[in-house]
């Protein structure tokens, strides 16, 4: 009835339009399609002018760091878009994980000296939390943090780092004595990146050792394994909004393949078979979009029940974007199943999403215990 | 009006007429009544007394001015708007106030608007007013034993006799017919036109002669619906509404009006039953509370559900802002009838035995009521079939099924469906 819910509804679409405008125009499937196993760097040039044009690093970073200060909710609508694209780009792990860790650490000084950076996207930044487990569980955390003559340096080998190659920096979770620690580490001495060989080709998880590699602490110490849990909502936040996207272009190439398919004489999408699996898409989809936002909202809002919501909001959208996305090759028939169709990097992004935070039973239970069950 | 004035004469109304309830607070385990009837399971003379309660609140509503919030003002309504009624709705929830569903779901919500959109003045003027004071309940006769999905395919018939019409025919699956005074009945008057185009809409008097209802048994043992059966019932002409053969326009405007929630999940105790702390308290009191299959059973249902109310408030959020309603409502019916079964199904599981026989404890076998209802949520209203064909086609653009039903005259239709001529 008032203006304001409108012409913010506007606002976001006007950014959902600008950002799905710069990806249709500087990706295209077949950027896609050259994704092979093992070889799945971003393009430095596209990065630079997500950065320059979009000013999207600079999203949710505070505007005394240089960033445009927004929230989760703007936040959600690009990832909706780069989740759609299957956008190759170090945004997850550089501009929420590594944006969000440092604010979580609430380290004015690391803020100060790495944000405006990480906002301008001159520097990119990884996030190294798991090892033999990807539960961002600081309990598994066996990394070590030691302080020598010359200051820290960490020891032990991090896994499934998103964008760890090639990332400008790196924050690490290490144990001191104090307990889990955030650590920042520049490349170099001590340190050795190897992309891993992974599921999803469209983003590229490193593997890293540390061997007495340099470090400075961000925060407290002993203080990381609550900043994690934090960084943690947030980030299932912004991945289940990415999930939904991509569920929803699930939704579309099935609808498209639907109407220009046909068999016995008609389009499949005139068999009930065929699209009552499309309007089951459908109400996962649009669930899934509801529920990243309402996650989202509550927030921005600053209401309790945030963290209740971003474990729903994940456990949902990870199980929609797989069901979706095997519906996807279901519907699509034998040419969803081809190396050429995208659909297989829908199906490697779905299962890779699921698991990125340490899967079902483990978000079940972070669910479970946040409603205090 | 402007909202806040609006809510600040609701709020003045309430406050004068209705007691506050106490702050919504999750009922402790193990007291007060712990039935989850989705369907009422109270003897006659206890729905007797509900009907009643219902009527005097309704009108004690329409004389405060909040009868028919939404209605035109010489019916008695208000000519406010839908956002108002949201508003009125949320306020009137912190109240203790009879539920007057009874009248409200399908007489007020569905027949009302049907009324005014197609009836003739004084017909408006004879119902409407006496419908939205709670003295007039109205039921919706379309459903028949060939005619379900397939709305269209009414047989019940209508024939010309004296200047008006002769309905004869039965209707099924009538909720309310029980306590109703008027029903909209869709008819077949020309048999020789194709099956959408040979039905008309009328508005019977049930209390005129020739009108039968009997109750309908449903599975959960209760008898919630009905029969009504037409025997040369007389309907004056006046009483048709929109043109002769016309009917189906005035069925969609009833069927476009079918209110977000058939069943809806807002309050009550089956909503309460659905609540993390009541599930929990149930998985406490059976002893399953560390059992980890039905640990992840639960969360994966309370994420089930979680989505499902961030939906409803998107809805919400939607149509405050004077949006149109999108395709949330099918989808919202989909997922409420999912999620209503699977967490029957999952207190099943955690009960075991305690829902196959009673052992008296406390909220165990009340479960097996609403695991007897689950069935219906996948059919009423529209079955999750027609729900996910309207789903594609009207929302993602998928072409319909080929028919051979739509252009052929109704009376073939039926011959060629009875399987002895069609051999």
């Amino acid at each position: 009835m008032t203006a304001g819910p409108d012409a913010r509804e506007k606002e976001l679409e006007e950014l959902r339009a600008a950002v799905r405008d710069f990806l249709a125009t500087h990706t295209s499937s077949l950027d896609l399609l050259g994704a092979e196993p093992g070889g799945a760097a971003h393009d430095p040039r596209v990065w630079a002018q997500v950065a320059e044009q979009l000013r999207l690093p600079a999203l949710t970073v505070p505007e005394e760091y240089g960033g445009d200060g927004f929230g989760l909710v703007e936040l959600g609508v690009v990832m909706e878009e780069m989740g759609r694209a299957l956008f190759r780009a170090p945004f997850l792990s550089s501009a929420v994980f590594c944006v969000q860790a440092l604010l979580a650490a609430g380290d004015r000084a690391a803020c100060g000296t790495y944000l405006p950076d990480l906002a301008s996207g001159r520097r990119t930044a990884a996030l190294a939390v798991g090892e033999q487990n990807a539960a961002w569980d600081p309990v598994l955390v066996s990394t070590r943090a030691g302080r020598g003559p010359a200051g820290w340096t960490l020891t032990g080998r991090k896994l499934f780092v998103v964008d760890g190659a090639g990332a400008d920096l790196l924050l690490v979770v290490a144990r001191s004595v104090a307990g889990p620690t955030l650590f920042a580490v520049e490349p170099g001495a001590g340190v050795r990146v190897a992309p891993m060989t992974t599921l999803d080709l469209t983003r590229p998880m490193a593997r890293i050792e540390l061997a007495g590699a340099p470090a400075v602490p961000v925060g407290r110490e002993g203080a990381g394994a609550r900043a994690m849990a934090r960084v943690l909502d947030v980030a299932s936040t912004a991945l289940a909004a990415e999930q939904a996207g991509a569920a929803r272009q699930g939704l579309e190439l099935s609808v498209g393949h639907a109407l220009a398919r046909s068999q016995f004489g008609r389009p499949i999408g005139s068999f009930q078979a065929v699209k009552h699996a499309c309007a089951d898409m459908l109400v996962r989809v649009e669930l899934a979009e509801a529920a990243a936002r309402e996650a989202a909202l509550l927030h921005d809002a600053g209401d309790p029940g945030f963290a209740t919501a971003a474990a729903a909001a994940h456990a949902y959208c990870s199980r929609a974007a797989m069901d979706v996305a095997m519906a996807t090759i279901q519907v699509h028939g034998g040419i969803g199943f081809t190396w050429e169709h995208p659909a297989h990097l829908y199906f490697r992004r779905a299962k890779a999403s699921q698991l990125l935070f340490g899967g079902p039973a483990v978000v079940y239970e972070r669910l479970l215990e946040r409603l205090g069950i | 009006m402007t909202d806040d004035d609006f809510a600040a004469e609701a709020r003045a109304f309430l406050d004068a007429h209705a007691e506050r309830a106490p702050a919504r607070a999750v009922r402790p385990w193990g007291e007060g009544d712990d039935r989850l009837a989705y369907f009422s399971s109270d003897p006659p003379e206890v729905e007797r007394a509900a009907v009643a309660a219902a009527r005097a609140w309704q009108r004690t509503r329409f004389d405060n001015g909040f009868g028919w919030l939404t209605g035109p003002a010489e019916y008695g309504g208000r000519d406010l708007t839908p956002v108002h009624q949201l508003v009125y709705d949320a306020l009137e929830a912190e109240y203790r106030v009879p539920d007057t569903g009874v009248l409200s779901v399908v007489g007020l919500g569905m027949i009302g608007p049907t009324i005014l959109r197609h009836a003739q003045p004084h017909v408006r003027a004879r119902w409407l007013p006496a419908m939205y004071a709670g003295d007039v309940i109205a039921c919706q006769l379309f459903s028949e034993p060939g005619a379900g999905s397939d709305l269209a395919a009414v047989a019940t018939r209508a024939e010309r006799r004296d200047g008006g019409w002769v309905l004869d025919g039965q209707k099924v699956w009538t909720s309310v017919a029980q306590h109703s005074r008027i029903g909209l009945a869709l008819a077949r008057s020309n048999p020789d036109a194709p099956k959408h185009r040979g039905i008309t809409a009328f508005l019977v008097d049930l209390t005129a002669p020739g009108v039968e209802v009997r109750p309908l048994r449903q599975m959960t043992g209760g008898a919630d619906f009905n029969e009504v059966f037409l025997s040369g019932v007389a309907v004056p002409d006046d009483h048709r509404l929109g043109e002769v053969d016309g009917g189906w326009a005035v069925a969609l405007t009833t069927l476009m009006n079918e209110r977000a929630a058939v069943g809806g999940d807002g309050a009550g105790p089956v909503a309460e039953a659905l609540t993390p702390e009541h599930l929990a308290a149930l998985m406490r009191a059976t002893w399953t509370w560390d059992d980890r299959a039905l640990r992840r059973g639960l969360a994966e249902l309370l994420a089930d559900l979680w989505a499902a109310r961030a939906l409803n408030a998107r809805a919400l959020r939607r149509m405050r802002s004077g949006e149109a309603p999108g395709p949330e409502r099918s989808i919202s019916k989909l997922a409420h009838g999912q999620n209503l079964t699977r967490a029957a199904h999952f207190a099943a599981e955690v009960l075991g035995p305690r829902i196959v026989a009673d052992t008296g404890e406390w909220g165990t076998f009340a479960w097996a009521e609403l695991l007897l209802a689950t069935p219906a949520l996948h059919i009423l209203g529209g079955t999750d079939e027609i729900m996910k064909n309207i789903l594609a086609e009207r929302v993602l653009g998928l072409p319909k099924e080929p028919r051979a039903d739509t252009d052929a005259p109704f009376r073939d239709l039926q011959r060629a469906s009875r399987p002895e001529v069609a051999r």
